[in-house]
């Protein structure tokens, strides 16, 4: 089953992401922060990463940076209320940004496109 | 004499004689004497002796005392050689008489005497007066020249004769008020007066004297002595030191150059002959290759030569003033002189004098243009003179110019004293110069400096909100997206029909909670975008237009996007906030900026329609889809990935508290158009 990691600091959003996320059939793991993300990514092997920008301790372009030493290959998706750092070189690096919105089929197609673009890859 | 007196001495006794050899006969011949011959001859020489004795007394006495009177009236008169009568016989008359001679004599020694010690005196003190250093001049009643001393002579170069019973007014040419009441009021009261720094015009030179005018009495008649002391040697010093200082101290003050280099060339000529009587200037232009006239000095013609330095004269202002108050008053630059010099043009191919002077960087000093073989025709014509000398403003190696001057009116040879301060106010000249054109470009290049960094802080500011703003637009986003999540999520599993009520009912706290959190965003938001306070005054949109692309000029350069503007004229005023409405005009433009993009034109226009006053910003850009117009003005719209969507709501809350409208729309051939429009009240 493809491994998720959600990080993201704000509880009710995080939760419902992880919900939905199971019902599309994906084994979802929970960071609220950047710090915590990094830990558990030492311990899994997660297939993607949605990350969120904002969080407190260590932020989500730290996180990302940190994460991404460890595994560079690891596909990571950007989801944000922040719209203004998709130009931003650190975001570069991710394999997506996406703009939160109450509308979550924006990230789930995403999802499903960064999946298939890495499996194509290999 | 003597043998007249012997005679006469002789006769005076000859009665005696006869009377005595009379008396002698009748004694001898016993001749009785009651005989009457006998007695009639007594008689008769008694008469004859009495009678010559009286007349020997008139004779004698009478002519004696006569001639004492005589000799004392010669006495009197002066005469006190005497001629030598000898009295006959003494007695105390001659003794009077002798000594009358003598007293005569003596009298004579006298005045022998005094009279050398006077001339003698009277050579020292002629000596002293002639060739004194200082000036002496003496006048009658009727102000006609009685004596003038060696120095005045010669320093004016007049012959004595020449001035001799001359009238003081004809000797000294020129309004000389202040000297002519003077001299009238010592005649009068006798009491001395003392001049100071008056400026005597006389043959053709003139200098500055300090005059001791006092009164003496000969003879009945008044006459005026004038001891006049040369201080124009020093007066020049004095007024060359000041007028450096005054053309220091206007460069640094900072003034037009023009004035600057007016005050130098009048220094130059300095007004009342101390320096030269003409100065010109001529400066270089490269571009043409050509030498031309920028500014003269000095007057058209020898009367009004005159008249003005009379004129200047009695201004009783000190020197240093007087160039500032000659310049402005006299009506010299619009002269002849002045417009010859102005159009003159010498191309620098002609090699002629000032070419010379330029590349040689060295003074030019022709005693004779007539025959100097280096003066051209051209030239000769044109300055018309036969001395004069030019000096190259020299600025760093190279020259910026040439100043010419000339004692054209009254001929003073000009000296190497002259040549040098001219040299002297040619480096202040030429260095005003240069220091204009540095002061100038460095003058533009601090504007130029002062606008961008006031356009930077703008920008810098107008970049502070756009974080802000895409902060406060995350704030917002966040607790949307949750509620829309949860909001779905409910109606999901109503629709699934699942009947888990827990479910539903922690969707609907979090929605709750969420909207309370946004509320609470909001709040601040409306807090910190406070737009309550609005300082309204009367204002052109014209200026609101023009500042607001100043600021954005670089901008439109840096992104190559023209800016078409249109204001137009004679709009009515409108009751505004002046930022509030840059701030909308910023937003504006700066959004038809990024719809235009690159090569693209922003057109920026102001007018009055329908007795409304508008603005209108409109772009090249894509347009507005037709579904988003009417959204365009609500908070949070945003078609820009990294914009915030406050901007539009601002503006159109900017706009309607200040009574207008704001309204979007596409144009007919591409593009879209803001318009702002204000009632006019």
């Amino acid at each position: 089953m493809t491994k998720i990691l959600v990080v993201e600091d704000e509880q009710y959003q995080r939760e419902l992401y992880a919900l939905e996320l199971k019902d599309e059939g994906y084994d979802v793991d929970q960071a609220a922060n950047g710090k915590d993300a990094v830990e558990l990514v030492k311990t899994n092997k997660y297939d993607l990463v949605i990350l969120d920008i904002r969080m407190p301790e260590m932020d989500g372009i730290e996180a990302l940076g940190k994460i991404l030493s460890r595994d560079k290959k690891i596909p990571i998706i950007i989801y944000t209320a922040y719209s203004n750092y998709k130009s931003n070189f650190m975001t570069w690096t991710a394999d997506a940004y996406v703009t939160k919105s109450s509308n979550l089929d924006e990230l789930k197609n995403k999802i499903k496109e960064v999946l298939e673009n890495r499996s194509k890859s290999k | 004499m003597k043998k007249r007196t012997m005679f006469v001495q002789v006769a005076f006794y000859l009665p005696d004689i006869v009377f005595l050899y009379m008396l002698y006969l009748s004694y001898k011949k016993n001749i009785p004497l009651n005989d009457f011959v006998f007695l009639v001859g007594l008689i008769v020489c008694a008469v004859i002796k009495i009678f010559l004795h009286f007349s020997g007394f008139y004779y004698f006495f009478v002519r004696r005392v006569h001639n004492l009177s005589k000799n004392i009236q010669n006495l009197k008169q002066g005469k006190f050689v005497l001629p030598d009568i000898e009295f006959f016989g003494g007695g105390y008359l001659s003794d009077i008489h002798n000594e009358i001679v003598d007293l005569g004599k003596h009298l004579l020694k006298m005045t022998n005497s005094q009279k050398d010690e006077i001339d003698k005196y009277r050579e020292v003190y002629n000596n002293i007066i002639y060739s004194s250093n200082s000036y002496f001049l003496v006048v009658n009643a009727q102000y006609e020249v009685l004596f003038v001393n060696k120095t005045f002579c010669s320093e004016f170069e007049f012959s004595q004769q020449a001035l001799s019973g001359k009238k003081i007014k004809e000797v000294f040419l020129g309004q000389n008020e202040v000297l002519w009441n003077s001299i009238e009021s010592v005649k009068k009261s006798g009491s001395e007066i003392i001049l100071q720094k008056i400026t005597l015009f006389a043959n053709c030179r003139s200098r500055v004297f300090d005059i001791k005018i006092s009164r003496v009495v000969v003879q009945g008649e008044s006459q005026i002595v004038m001891v006049m002391e040369n201080i124009t040697d020093r007066i020049r010093k004095e007024y060359q030191i000041s007028l450096i200082n005054q053309i220091t101290e206007s460069i640094q003050r900072d003034e037009e150059i023009d004035r600057i280099l007016f005050s130098i060339l009048t220094a130059v000529t300095s007004g009342s002959g101390l320096g030269f009587n003409r100065a010109m200037l001529f400066t270089y232009n490269e571009e043409l290759g050509e030498i031309s006239g920028k500014m003269a000095v000095g007057p058209d013609s020898f009367e009004e030569a005159i008249q003005i330095w009379g004129a200047v004269q009695n201004e009783n202002v000190d020197m240093v003033t007087r160039v500032s108050s000659y310049k402005v008053t006299s009506g010299i630059r619009g002269g002849r002189f002045y417009s010859d010099v102005v159009s003159s043009r010498f191309p620098v191919s002609s090699g002629n004098i000032l070419v010379k002077c330029m590349t040689e960087l060295h003074p030019k000093h022709v005693y004779d243009s007539w025959n100097d073989p280096e003066v051209d025709a051209e030239f000769r014509k044109f300055i018309d003179v036969r001395e004069f000398v030019a000096v190259p403003l020299v600025a760093g190696n190279k020259a910026l110019g040439v100043i010419v001057a000339d004692n054209r009116f009254n001929n003073t040879p000009i000296s190497r004293e002259n040549i040098e301060l001219l040299s002297i106010f040619a480096m202040q000249a030429a260095f005003s110069m240069e220091s204009f054109t540095h002061l100038s470009s460095l003058k533009e290049q601090m504007e130029k400096i002062k606008s961008r960094q006031s356009a930077i802080v703008e920008s810098e500011k107008m970049a502070a909100v756009g974080r802000i703003a895409a902060h406060i637009a995350h704030e917002i986003r966040n607790p949307l997206a949750t509620m829309g999540l949860y909001a779905k999520r409910i109606l999901q599993t109503i629709a699934k029909g699942q009947k888990n009520i827990d479910s539903i009912k922690h969707g609907a706290d979090v929605i709750k909670l969420e909207v309370e959190r946004l509320e609470k965003i909001l709040s601040n938001v409306m807090d910190f975008t406070r737009l309550d306070t609005y300082i309204k005054e009367y204002h052109s949109i014209n200026d609101v237009a023009e500042d607001t692309y100043n600021l954005l000029k670089n901008l439109f350069q840096e992104r190559k996007i023209t800016a078409d503007i249109h204001l137009a004229e004679d709009l009515p005023l409108v009751k505004s906030d002046f930022n509030q409405l840059k701030q909308v005009m910023l937003n504006l433009i700066q959004n038809a900026m990024d719809a235009s993009g690159e090569n693209g034109l922003v057109q920026i226009e102001t007018g009055l329609k329908d007795s409304k006053v508008y603005f209108a910003v409109k772009d090249t850009g894509k347009g507005i889809s037709p579904e988003n117009i009417p959204k365009l003005f609500e908070p949070f719209f945003t078609t820009k990935t990294n914009g915030v969507g406050l901007g539009l709501a601002v503006c159109k809350k900017i706009i309607t508290d200040h009574g207008g409208e704001i309204l979007a729309r596409n144009k007919e051939y591409g593009g879209a158009e803001f318009i702002v429009e204000f009632p006019v009240t």
